[in-house]
Formats: structure tokens, sequence, C-alpha cells
């Protein structure tokens, strides 16, 4: 369990990041997700204890951080910077993280075993291409065997099958009852493996949420029908709660009822359909949607806004 | 709150831990052994050269011999502190001092350990490149007024005194790398702070500069590697103690700067 209270980081005069209250809970893979420069990275680094809040905290599995006597093993952290001297072989860089803790050789073999690195683990990190990079750094996240995962980009640089990996990983990791949170830019990705959303925006709170919930907020369902007759179903399907749009080519994007409905209440009054198509907002669609409401926000303000 | 952890874990930090991890990290990249073996190389060679070259009578004859078979060690000293150096800022030009301090979050652990292991093995290593220096000069000087033996008066403390001098400056060199966060950086405030300054202010002609100068780093590790007391130089005790002073000043900044600054 993460939880952030109001966690606030500013640096000189720009606040990076702004209040974020958020809960992440074990057994499920929660995405962390927001556009390139929302706070994401500074958030978990926040999270970590590297970067101290200017204001709030945080806490995983009830503690702040920085105060488990044993951090490896109740947290594993990939951060998306490399932190990795090039010089050490991958063997040696586990093995000296694992020193601290007293974890054993057997434990170190174990993790490059799991990451797919025996082969290179004896290589210099000097050497690794960006996805090698990227599993030596996950191979350090399972080093002491954690109930909670946090990992900045872990699919950044992966090949397909790497990809193919990590969401598995992170899926069998959160089904053992793990606190999974992965951060992303990419919605498509996170679609595939997290149950539950954070959103950041310039670095607020925009959504804290699940997919489906997503979809159904960002508008949900609707349904695209093309009729000649398209004024008398608007005024057959006028309703509470249905709104309906026409687009530019004279068709109608119907919210707030089923395909079914429409259907049924054309053919009852002999409206001819040329085309009725049910439409599902994309979850790509809805995290641009959601974040781009952020960024107009922001640009807007100044002008609406006092001089300052 | 509930984790699938239910065993409580055998894994701790402790100081002994991370001790053990600085230990491992410093012997496992090549630049330590090489800056080390540099070094050792370079006051051995430098003390061949003395040995071989020595003319009786000449102008090198009221020489301290410690001083004289060590000359070396103006050279070896700057391998040693720039290892000082990566040992810290190494870690922050690389990203490793986010895995570093993310494994022990309690942070200054980590420094005291780098400092401890680092000074150890450069302690270690100088003193057996001293030693063995020494006797393989000595069999040069053995019919000239620079004959020495190890159980001569004051030669086994000079010895050690030259090997704590270099370890002791070298952990300044580390202090400045974690305070300065940049190989460059340091590398360059060390030159010119330490190794330039004092022979700047050297040449000012003030008395009051010219005796606090005897207290400074390179005068002060200059005063523990001679088994005779050099005339004008802080005696042994001293010396070592205004060593002890600037190394703990430039670790004591370093701490107070990885306590309060972001990683």
């Amino acid at each position: 369990m993460i939880r952030a209270y109001e966690l606030t980081k500013r640096y000189g005069g720009a606040t990076v990041v702004h209040g974020l209250d958020f809960t992440v809970r074990p057994g499920t893979v929660t995405g962390f997700l927001g556009p390139n420069g929302a706070g994401k990275s500074t958030t978990m680094r926040m999270l970590l204890g590297l970067d101290a809040p200017t204001s709030g905290r945080s806490t995983i599995g009830g503690r702040a951080y920085a105060t488990h006597p044993a951090p490896l093993t109740e947290v594993g952290a990939l951060l998306e910077a490399r932190s990795v001297h090039p010089g050490r072989t991958a063997f040696h860089h586990l093995m000296a993280l694992a020193h601290t803790h007293g974890i054993p050789r057997s434990r170190v073999e174990h993790v490059l075993d799991l990451a797919g690195l025996t082969a290179a683990a004896h290589k210099r990190v000097k050497g690794f291409s960006l996805g090698m990079g990227q599993r030596l750094g996950i191979a350090a996240a399972l080093l002491g065997d954690p109930a909670t995962l946090i990992l900045d980009e872990p699919v950044n640089g992966l090949d397909p099958e790497g990809v193919l990996w990590i969401r598995t990983l992170l899926t069998s990791l959160a089904a053992e009852g793990r606190t999974v949170l992965v951060s992303s830019h990419l919605m498509s990705e996170m679609a595939l493996t997290a149950d539950h959303l954070v959103i950041i925006g310039r670095g607020r709170l925009l959504a804290d949420t699940t997919v489906a919930e997503l979809i159904r907020t960002a508008g949900g369902a609707s349904v695209k029908v093309v009729t000649p007759q398209a004024d008398t179903l608007r005024t057959l399907l006028a309703g509470p709660g249905v709104r309906i749009t026409t687009g530019p080519a004279g068709e109608l994007t119907v919210h707030g009822t089923d395909a079914a409905h429409i259907g049924r209440t054309a053919a009852a009054h002999a409206v001819p359909l040329a085309e009725l198509t049910p439409q599902t907002v994309s979850l790509e669609q809805a995290f641009m949607d959601l974040t781009q409401e952020s960024v107009e926000y922001r640009t807007t303000a100044p002008l609406t806004g006092a001089p300052a | 709150m509930t984790t699938t952890a239910t065993a409580p874990s055998p894994y701790r930090v402790t100081p002994r831990h991370v001790l053990r991890s600085e230990w491992h990290k410093l012997r496992s990249l090549r630049s330590t052994w090489i800056t080390l073996l540099s070094a050792a190389a370079l006051v051995l060679g430098v003390g061949l050269i003395m040995g071989t070259t020595y003319t009786p009578g000449g102008g090198d004859a009221d020489i301290d011999t410690v001083v004289l078979v060590l000359y070396g060690t103006v050279l070896g000293q700057l391998c040693v502190s720039v290892l000082g150096i990566l040992v810290t800022a190494g870690e922050y030009s690389t990203g490793m001092i986010r895995a570093s301090l993310t494994v022990v979050p309690r942070r200054l652990p980590v420094l005291w350990a780098k400092a401890a292991v680092f000074a150890a093995t450069a302690f270690l290593t100088m003193y057996a490149t001293a030693l063995v220096t020494f006797l393989a000069a000595q069999l040069f000087l053995h019919d000239t007024e620079q004959a020495a033996a190890l159980t001569d008066p004051g030669i086994l403390g000079a010895l050690a005194g030259n090997a704590a001098g270099i370890t002791l400056l070298s952990l300044i060199a580390l202090g400045l790398g974690a305070t300065l966060r940049s190989v460059p950086g340091a590398v360059g405030a060390y030159f010119g702070g330490i190794l330039i300054l004092p022979e700047v202010l050297g040449m000012l002609p003030y008395d009051a500069v010219d005796s606090a100068l005897k207290y400074f780093p390179t005068q002060a590790a200059g005063a523990l590697g001679s088994a005779t007391p050099i005339p004008g130089a802080a005696g042994t005790v001293p010396a070592l103690l205004a060593l002890c002073l600037w190394a703990a000043a430039s670790l004591g900044a370093a701490a107070v700067l990885l306590r309060r600054r972001d990683a």
C-alpha cells in the first residue's frame, strides 16, 4: 500500500507536483499516467525519499520509506534515469546492492535469471543495450522480494518480447498480492496491464480511477447514426440524458442511449438508417481528453486571470 | 498493509552490511586498481631513481632519508586523491548514487562506509608501497650517509606517516567529490584549493600566513612523512591532528549536504 498525502514539490518558482493525494492498493497493477513532464518521476522520487517534498508526505507499507529497516524487502524500485555504474558488471552491481541488506549471492543469481540476464551477468554494464539496462533495473527491484514495486517507465527501450515479459511479470506480481505502481506516458500500454489508474497532468491529480470508470466518465459509449431524416430522428430520440451532436457531414453522434433503442425508434417511425455504429471511446482518447483539458486550462489561465 | 510477506525478513541494513557493500563496489571497478597501481608504481619508480642516482656528499646529503626515498609521494598522492574523488563524485556522474541511496535511505551510512573502506584500502596500499620502496632504495644507499634500516628510530613511523598523509589528503578529496558531485569539479577544487592555493599564499610576505600554512593539508602531510623533524614544519602530532581536522571538515560538509539535498 502506497499513500501520498498532499505531496508538493517546488523547484524555485515552479511547482512540479501540486498537492497530490492518492492511494495505491495491493493486489492490482496501478498505472501512473501523465504526459511527459507531468511530475511522475518527481513523485516517485519523493515516494523513495530521493527528493524531499516541499510539503506533504507519503508512506509505503504504513511508514515513510526511509524508516524501513530493510527497504529492499519492502520496496523494489526502477528509476527512469539509469542508476548503474557502467564500469561494473551486472553481477557486481546487484551484489553490491545485495550486500547492504545481507542478501546472499544465490538470490542475486536468481534475479539475474528472472530478468534473463544470466548470460550477460559478467559483462560490464557499459556495453548493455537500453533493454538490457531495463532488465538489470528490474532485477535490482526484485532483489529483496519486495511487497511493493515502483517502476518508472519499465517498458522503455524494451523489444516486443521484453514488453510482453514486463506485462506478464507485473500481472503475476500483483496477483501474488503485491502493490505495483507503474508509470507510463502511454495509455495504450497501461490499458493492457493496469487495473487502476492514477492520472496526473502538470503536477496535479486529474483522475484516480479504474480503467472502466475512466472510459465512462470520459464520455462513455456513443452511437454514430447516418440518416437522410436527421432532424426527425433528433426529435424522436430527444429525452432526459440523451445528447445528440451533428457532425460536419450531417451524421449524428448520440450519447446516453444505445444502438438497439435508436434502431427500434427509427423502425417504429419509418426513418431509414444508412448507418448505425456503436462507438467506444478509446482509453487513449479518454486520456488525451483528460490531459488536454489540464493543458488548455493552464495555457488560457493567464489570459483570463488578473495581470500579475 | 496486508502483503504476502508473512515470515519476518532476515535481511537488514546494518553498518557492517553497508561496509561490505562499499568494499564490493570499490573492488569491482577497474579504475580502483588502475589508480592504486599507478600510485604504487610512481612512488616505487621515483624511489628507485632516487636510490640509484644518489651522489654521496651531494646536495641531498642533509635530506631526511624517508623523505628522500619517498619523493614520488607527490605523484602517487595525486592518483589516490583522484580515486577518492571517483568513489563519491563517480556515483553522481553515473547515476549509481540513486541506487545507493534508495537501498540505504538513511544516506549517511553510505558516506561513512565509503570513507572507511577507501581509507583502509588507501592506507594499506600506500604503507606497503612505502615499505617496499624504502627497502628497494636502501639497496643502493647502504654505503652512503642515507643508509638506514627499518629498525632505526623514526623510520617505520615516518613510513606509516607518509601513508597516513596520503590517505587523509585523499579523504579531503573524497569529501570534495561528495560535496561538489562532479568529478571534474572536485578535481579542479582539489588541485586549486588544496594543492596550489597554499603555495600561492606562501608567497605572501606575512609571518602569520607562514605559521598557519604549516597546518595546511599538504604541508601537514609532508611533516608526517619525515623520520627527523623538518625545520619550520609542524610537529608530528599537531600535523596529524590538523590533517584529521581538514578531513573531518571535508567529510562533515559532505554529510550535511548529503542529508539536505535531493539525490
